[in-house]
């Protein structure tokens, strides 16, 4: 069996994650008042509406778009030179040291307990139709799947063909994926849990939930 | 970068290469002759591309950026100021054929040319309903079919219906309906419907795919002909709009199940060489003489693509206008001479004439000579319905000969990982012959020296449609 004490230790004794903002296009960059060292905080609500702490103005075509903090942690380095200057799409900005989440904790194990089913090639991935119907009308857990069925279209190079699903049956536990991004190969695409382990795999959830504290 | 000096209209101009791959190295091979000066972009997928080490290396200062994706317009836009353009060209695909783009790089504080067609023309031609409305009014036949984007599937199965009836009433045996987006181009988001109780399905299934692909769900259905010729008529004008010339016609019959097009040959049909059940050469006039009609009417102003049908029994409908450069002109420019000299470039002449410089000759001045094949060489699976077909290329060679022009953006550098976010096309051969034996003979010595390696995703070797165009050498040009 799966052993939960263990990997909540392993997560315990490293919990934090190093994030590198970089400009998500090209445009002229101005950094607002961020110190190495200030500690900053990612997007927050409900549906995230607001937005994390700003770190710096990318200008492109007369319009500054703020870049922001995309998770709560620490500045570790700002790329002060490039204060001013065009920059490409894709250049480090900001270095950022997140500590990690419970929701971020939970989705590791449950990466390790769920039957994980891999994207065979880099591609973009979507639901079919009718299944794509049911989890907007509710959501991914009302979605059961058998071995066998057609549950994906896997899209590459423009041109579109079916993926069945293949492995245990169960129900769509979590998604792994998004429209319109690409996946590559072999990165898990749903994690899917039988119905019979549904409440082992809730207890798992409890137990992050309560023994991890954020700070 | 070439040592040639600009002149005239030319000069103080520089121009941004808002494409990739293949088309990207031919633009800045292009400016290189004309001694334009350009600049580059690219994205991450695309950083191993053989158009970034050409951009890298030939560009003088700062002339590649990276971008987030092709398809943004501010980040092209952001990088041709940083860069001091003063045109842009698209290429074939992303803003080639958006007149929206074309407006807005005209119509800008810091004003730009485009170089491609103005925007009014794109607007006019390049929604394929209004080329059928503009076709029909000036008598040039078109495929019988829907006129505007069908959004309602009652209305769409209604369409169906009437377009199977009719070709039943035709005498046509086996009746075919061609379901396909609206928004779509290349080839992309078409199905045919042989059962009209399967229509449905395939409506659907098209729309999804619009919507996914194209963001408008509009789908139009037309009758599909079966047997035809797929030809094209190269037009090029300039910004004078007064005297639009053609550089002839292409076959592109051969295409793929995805009616992706695999081997092209100028002219469009060879009459002196084979038999056709109809009257050829008249076919080919009336096809330009139609194309020329419409560009003199809209006041055409650079190099576009008049796409036709040609029936078994010689009926030519007009398809689509592609306002933009396409994949295959240079079948078109290996064959077409200009006051007797060869070494036509079509793109060296779309940037001429969208920057300003006149045509300087006329359709007169215009001559061919011989017969020009072109392969594309696809990284698709032939036996599984031509899917692509990705991976590593370990090694790509193939035997260099005078008569062969090999156009591909894989790196002399390998390995290369084939992008999956880009069409899976690898290469481009022209072979050229004094006639069409000549140039089927060189074509299968090309064919026969090439070597493709390389392994896919799953660890197979890597496959190409070489396979199926080796098969098909002997029937080249079944017209």
């Amino acid at each position: 069996m799966f052993n939960i004490s263990k990997l909540l230790d392993e997560i315990k004794s490293s919990p934090y994650r190093e994030i590198i903002v970089a400009a998500p296009h090209t445009g002229k960059i101005a950094f607002a008042g961020v110190e190495i060292g200030a500690r900053v905080h990612g997007p927050q609500g409900r549906w995230k509406e607001t937005p994390g702490t700003k770190l710096c103005t990318l200008e492109r075509e007369c319009n500054p778009k703020p870049v922001c903090a995309p998770e709560n942690g620490e500045i570790c380095q700002v790329h002060r030179e490039l204060d001013g200057h065009f920059v490409e799409a894709g250049t480090p900005l900001v270095v950022l040291r997140h500590m990690l989440t419970r929701d971020e904790v939970q989705r590791i194990i449950l990466q390790k307990t769920l039957y994980l089913f891999p994207a065979p090639e880099r591609a973009k991935y979507y639901f079919t139709p009718e299944a794509d119907k049911k989890i907007r009308a509710s959501d991914a857990r009302s979605v059961t799947v058998h071995n066998g069925m057609e549950l994906f279209i896997m899209s590459r190079m423009k041109r579109e063909v079916p993926l069945n699903y293949t492995g245990p049956d169960g129900v769509i536990y979590e998604v792994y994926f998004k429209y319109n991004k690409n996946l590559d190969a072999g990165s898990p695409l749903v994690g899917i849990c039988p119905q019979d382990h549904l409440h082992i795999i809730q207890n798992l959830v409890m137990r992050v939930q309560t023994e991890w504290t954020e700070t | 970068m070439s040592d040639a000096q600009p002149d005239g209209i030319l000069r103080n101009h520089k121009i941004l290469v808002a494409n990739r791959g293949e088309i990207a190295m031919r633009i800045m091979g292009a400016c290189g002759r004309l001694g334009i000066p350009f600049a580059a972009v690219y994205t991450a997928e695309d950083a191993a591309s053989g158009h970034v080490s050409a951009a890298r290396g030939e560009g003088g200062a700062k002339s590649l950026f990276r971008v987030s994706s092709y398809h943004d317009a501010n980040e092209l836009m952001s990088v041709a100021d940083e860069a001091g353009c003063t045109a842009v060209h698209p290429g074939y695909g992303f803003f080639a054929e958006d007149f929206r783009f074309a407006r807005r790089v005209t119509k800008r504080d810091r004003k730009m040319i485009f170089i491609g067609p103005s925007w009014k023309i794109i607007r006019e031609l390049g929604d394929k309903i209004n080329t059928k409305r503009l076709a029909r009014s000036l008598g040039v036949p078109t495929v019988p079919g829907s006129d505007r984007p069908i959004y309602d599937e009652m209305e769409a199965e209604r369409i169906a219906k009437t377009i199977f009836e009719f070709q039943e009433q035709q005498g046509i045996s086996h009746p075919l309906v061609l379901v396909k987006a609206s928004a779509g181009g290349g080839g992309m988001g078409i199905e045919e419907v042989y059962d009209p109780d399967q229509f449905r399905s395939v409506y659907r299934r098209i729309r999804n795919y619009a919507l996914r692909q194209f963001k408008d769900e509009g789908v139009l259905i037309e009758q599909r002909v079966m047997n035809f010729n797929h030809l094209e008529v190269q037009i090029v004008s300039d910004r004078t709009r007064m005297n639009p010339v053609h550089f002839g016609t292409r076959n592109c019959s051969i295409q793929s199940t995805g009616l992706q097009k695999r081997i092209e040959v100028a002219p469009g049909f060879v009459p002196e060489a084979l038999e056709y059940s109809f009257d050829a050469r008249r076919v080919l006039d009336d096809i330009v003489a139609y194309s020329l009609k419409m560009a003199r009417t809209v006041g055409y102003d650079n190099v576009g693509t008049w796409e036709w049908i040609v029936t078994r029994k010689g009926n030519p409908y007009l398809m689509e206008v592609n306002t933009r450069i396409q994949v295959e002109n240079g079948v078109s420019a290996r064959i077409a001479q200009i006051r007797g000299q060869g070494g036509v470039d079509l793109i060296a002449e779309q940037i001429r004439t969208g920057l300003g410089e006149p045509l300087g000759y006329r359709q007169e001045d215009i001559g061919f000579e011989g017969v020009s094949i072109e392969y594309r060489l696809i990284a698709e699976d032939p036996e599984n319905n031509f899917t692509p077909w990705v991976g590593r290329i370990e090694g790509f060679s193939w035997k260099d000969a005078p008569w062969l022009t090999m156009l591909t953006h894989v790196p002399d550098r390998l390995p290369y990982e084939i992008p999956t976010e880009f069409d899976p096309n690898l290469a481009l051969a022209i072979i050229y012959g004094k006639d069409i034996q000549e140039a089927r003979e060189r074509g299968a010595v090309f064919l026969n020296s090439l070597r493709l390696t390389g392994r896919d995703s799953a660890g197979e070797p890597l496959k190409s449609n070489v396979a199926f165009l080796k098969d098909n050498t002997g029937r080249i040009l079944c017209f």
